[in-house]
């Protein structure tokens, strides 16, 4: 099959916190997404108000054995929020975004996302996952941070890196219950209800989740977990504004701190949006020709030759590498 | 209730990280392929000796290849490969005789292209053995891709070892020195940085961007692109002769001429 039949227009984005929050920013949603490096209460406190979980590993569907121990919920074919199937490869990021904004109670959001959501209401996940990829400006805010090609290596029959089939699975709550959302799967599956007291729905779909990822041999997986949460900027702003004027300096200091987290955390975010729209190519021969003109480039070329020799030695000793595609 | 389309006895084998070789666990297993509940096929490995599923992968058709491992030593050795994706699983075949290996794999093969394919074999797990059609054959379209996915695990997808690699040569190592002791020609280089930089140009940021894995994957890119030697045409925009974009050495060549005479775009 090729690529391009199969990602419909959809190109290759990395699944990074920056990309997540440059989409939603683009839906008009007044969400973020964090990476999420440990399930355990006071992480996920700081993180509150959560709406989801997404966890994404590389492409290992679940083990029988996951599917049918008591813990892993039952399929709810009269789920009656917002489920779409996975029908292109690169789109499946921002589906599993979708799938988790459609059942967010109250949630503003830009007109194009709020009509595509009226539009597929009570259409079935199938019909609703072609609808959302066959939206043009979805497609483009979804291609809009992934590397321009100025060298189109479709022409040149260059072997073609599909996306590294990341999955994406949706954990959050909804009606009472927390759900998990997965694109790939015909219908979203109830993990049953949570307690309201406490930590609420993230208690169940913390447990949940690391049930799922002991049903793999250690190192077997390969996943991340990401938050999508509330922007927490307009809230620090305000928690400032009052505590300033109420005098409380200690207070001030520590959400002085946090703002200047998060405000380098967006800077960093921009900066590497910046260059996933680029193409540096003119700068990769930008430097070149300045190692030519500052006389380095000979030195550099007989040092990268001898690493290629070392290189391809190295492969010949292993008995030829087979990952090296 | 799902439904089993073919099952063979299988072992799994695994890579050793440090050797890269793929190694056979003497585990007693199954490869059994089935209609899940869900509608899609499923390609599972089940342990004999636990009976217990271990591993369930939900297959698309025509997405994924069992494929012999040519380099093995025991030559009983397949991997399932994904067109979707870099994921490999290995197995190796436990049937008393190998007399059958070729028809196991050209029936698994037949139904992960379309798991409507008609087979001429059921399952032992079933204990139905009926052979009623005809051992399917490959089509064109697949036995190219079989060949493309054997030239990729032989090693290498270029046509001859390459010499060098632009990575090798733009490296952050290769290009401090430049920034610390010719700081005169940075300033000319500003222009190829991303226009939207939420930092004004400086030498920082162009250390900046050098380490960071969009530049070095653009380089791998264009690397890879100019070992085709088909880039006669991009090159010519950089003011370098249409023999400029036939190799990564020609390329090269071509650029400290340029410097030597002094008449790139950048200075003029």
């Amino acid at each position: 099959m090729s690529s391009a039949e199969e990602s419909g227009g959809w190109q290759l984005t990395e699944s990074d916190p920056g990309v997540f929050t440059e989409l939603l920013r683009r839906l008009g949603v007044p969400l973020i997404v964090d990476d999420l490096y440990s399930l355990d209460s006071e992480s996920l406190a700081l993180l509150q108000p959560l709406h989801a979980l997404i966890f994404l590993f590389k492409w290992i569907p679940e083990s029988a054995s996951d599917s049918s121990s008591a813990s892993s919920g039952a399929p709810d074919p009269e789920f009656p929020g917002f489920f779409a199937h996975q029908v292109v490869n690169n789109a499946c990021a921002t589906l599993a975004v979708l799938n988790a904004l459609g059942n967010i109670p109250s949630l503003a959001s830009g007109p194009e996302l709020a009509e595509l959501n009226s539009f597929t209401t009570g259409m079935d996940p199938q019909t609703r996952g072609l609808v959302i990829t066959s939206a043009d400006w979805l497609r483009e805010a979804h291609n809009a941070l992934s590397p321009p090609s100025a060298i189109s290596l479709d022409e040149l029959g260059l072997p073609k890196k599909s996306e590294d089939a990341y999955h994406f699975v949706v954990y959050l709550p909804f009606m009472g219950s927390v759900y998990e959302l997965d694109g790939l799967k015909q219908h979203p599956v109830n993990h049953g209800p949570y307690p309201e007291a406490g930590e609420g729905w993230l208690q169940r779909a913390r447990q949940v989740i690391e049930a799922r990822i002991a049903t793999y041999p250690p190192g077997a997986l390969e996943f991340s977990l990401l938050a999508l949460r509330d922007d927490p900027l307009p809230a620090l702003q305000a928690q400032l504004t009052q505590l300033q004027s109420a005098g409380l300096d200690s207070e001030v200091a520590e959400i002085v701190a946090r703002l200047a987290n998060e405000n380098s955390k967006r800077e960093r975010w921009a900066f590497e949006n910046s260059l996933r729209r680029h193409n540096h190519t003119g700068l990769a021969y930008g430097l070149l020709l300045a190692l030519a003109k500052a006389g380095m480039l000979g030195k550099a070329k007989d040092e990268a030759k001898q690493v290629m020799k070392t290189r391809l030695e190295k492969r010949r000793e292993r008995g030829e590498d087979m990952e090296e595609d | 209730m799902s439904e089993y389309l073919l099952a063979f006895k299988a072992g799994r084998a695994f890579r050793n990280e440090g050797t890269n070789r793929v190694e056979p666990s003497a585990t007693k297993g199954a490869i059994i392929l089935t209609n899940g509940d869900d509608g899609l096929l499923h390609f599972i490995w089940k342990n004999r000796s636990t009976n217990q599923i271990e591993e369930d992968l939900i297959l698309f058709p025509t997405d994924a290849s069992f494929v012999k491992v040519s380099q093995a030593t025991s030559g009983r050795v397949y991997v399932l490969k994904f067109s979707s994706s870099n994921q490999r699983h290995f197995f190796w075949l436990q049937d008393a005789s190998d007399e059958r290996d070729a028809k196991f794999v050209e029936n698994l093969n037949g139904l992960l292209q379309d798991p409507e394919h008609t087979l001429d074999w059921s399952s032992d797990a079933s204990s139905a053995q009926a052979s009623t059609s005809q051992v399917p054959q490959a089509t064109p379209e697949q036995l190219a891709q079989i060949q493309r996915i054997v030239q990729s695990m032989s090693g290498s997808t270029q046509p001859s070892a390459p010499e060098l690699s632009l990575t090798d040569i733009l490296t952050p190592d290769n290009l401090r020195p430049l920034f610390t002791s010719r700081p005169e020609l940075i300033p000319a280089l500003f222009p190829h940085l991303p226009p939207d930089l939420p930092l004004p140009p400086s030498t920082e940021v162009l250390e900046r961007v050098i380490h960071s894995p969009q530049f070095r994957a653009s380089v791998a890119s264009f690397d890879q692109a100019l070992r085709t030697g088909l880039l006669g045409g991009l090159v010519r925009g950089l003011g370098l002769p249409e023999e400029a974009g036939t190799s990564v050495e020609a390329f090269l060549r071509a650029i400290q001429e340029q410097a030597d005479r002094g008449d790139s775009m950048e200075t003029d």
